[in-house]
């Protein structure tokens, strides 16, 4: 019985000192993790709509309720007015969730741009989804009309031609960029 | 045994991933880019180091019953150290290796070393058997990770090197890739071995 309380009082001490460690490590480490989130998070939208004085969430206001594929809705402001829209979309991909950035230009009712930002599709197949060979196809694509992916040379100009044996993952993106497209035409189309 | 000779012993003799054939869940998962393997080197060298030094200079205090328990919680506690600075420093990487930097904790070279080496010895001949054994893996992460990202990417380091009309073996840096390019290694290092003895 002693034994026992011997050994585990060693194991709390052990434990206690571990966390202790670790507690240091993460008050280190914890506002270096945000501002370079934070960062990241800036800077990607500027990827995918660049012409902004201030970037703006405003998911409450124009999502109503849990959407199961938009995640976040950023407003993009010029002069203090809004210029653009950035969504924050989610769809299942064909190794997991795939999440991408959609930009939306408020006077042309265009996209400006399209950026998969977290992807665990296979590697050199699906995974090309986050290179720009992919996602320039989604350019400048007319918000009234969805997007559809093809697998020949694109001859509308809503077709976005797919990643070479990866439709899958094409058609994610392509689903993400439809949902974002419906809730820009009934939000920020007049 | 001499220091020198506890370092050199895991690079080739003992190499941990191509002789003693441990930690080979992460060397198929990550070595799809050489940039990968080197990180992942890297965390996993700088995990053995600092659970080596700590495990030895205590292995006189830890209870015999109870010290399988206690290196995990040292391991684990160096893995979330490891993990939490990769995060702030090296955020590309920590996404590559994804949530194959938690799991060194279950790294078996890792556990192996210091039931193997660590309890028994002391602090300076463990901070060697680490080094030693760290290099190791990282090189056999290398080879491994430079032989498949030149068949299937047609890159070494993101650098094209095949030319551009060459058109890469894909499968080499998907899953199957992984066991071919291992087997094919591993072929090799018992070939050259049987020779040796």
């Amino acid at each position: 019985m002693r034994n026992i309380i011997k050994l585990g009082v060693f194991l709390l001490v052990v434990a206690g000192l571990a966390g202790l460690g670790i507690a240091y490590v993460n008050g280190l480490t914890e506002p270096i993790i945000a501002g370079q989130l934070l960062e990241s998070k800036l800077s990607s939208f500027k990827e995918v709509y660049a012409d902004a004085d201030e970037i703006k969430d405003e998911t409450d206001t124009y999502l109503k309720g849990a959407d199961p594929v938009i995640a976040e809705i950023n407003v993009a402001y010029k002069n203090g007015a809004p210029a653009g829209v950035i969504y924050t979309v989610a769809t299942a991909g064909y190794g997991g969730p795939v999440q991408s950035l959609v930009g939306f230009d408020i006077e042309s009712q265009q996209t400006t741009a399209v950026k998969v930002i977290s992807q665990t599709e296979t590697p050199g197949l699906g995974a090309k989804a986050v290179e720009n060979s992919f996602s320039d196809g989604f350019k400048n694509k007319d918000a009234a009309r969805p997007v559809e992916i093809v697998k020949k040379e694109p001859v509308q100009g809503n077709q976005v031609l797919a990643i070479t044996a990866a439709t899958i993952t094409s058609k994610a993106v392509a689903d993400g960029v439809n949902a974002a497209r419906e809730n820009f035409m009934s939000n920020f189309v007049k | 045994m001499s220091l020198v000779n506890e370092f050199t012993k895991g690079i080739i003799r003992e190499n941990p991933l191509f002789v003693l054939v441990l930690g080979t869940c992460p060397a198929l998962a990550i070595t799809t880019s050489v940039n990968n393997g080197l990180g992942m080197g890297a965390a996993f060298t700088a995990v053995l180091l600092a659970s080596n030094i700590v495990i030895s200079a205590l292995r006189k205090v830890i209870p015999d019953s109870i010290r399988i328990p206690s290196y995990i919680v040292i391991v684990a506690a160096f893995v979330t150290m490891i993990d939490l600075i990769m995060h702030a420093y090296t955020p590309a990487l920590y996404k590559a290796l994804g949530i194959y930097i938690p799991l060194i904790v279950v790294n078996c070279i890792i556990l192996g070393r210091a039931e193997a080496f660590a309890n028994k010895n002391g602090v300076g001949a463990s901070i060697m058997d680490a080094l030693g054994m760290g290099v190791g893996y990282t090189l056999a992460l290398v080879v491994m990770s430079g032989i498949r990202e030149i068949l299937g990417a047609g890159t070494f380091f993101g650098i094209p090197v095949l030319g551009a009309s060459a058109s890469p073996a894909l499968i080499m840096i998907l899953p199957p890739g992984g066991f071919i390019a291992f087997g094919c290694i591993l072929a090799l290092m018992n070939k050259l071995q049987q020779k040796a003895s």
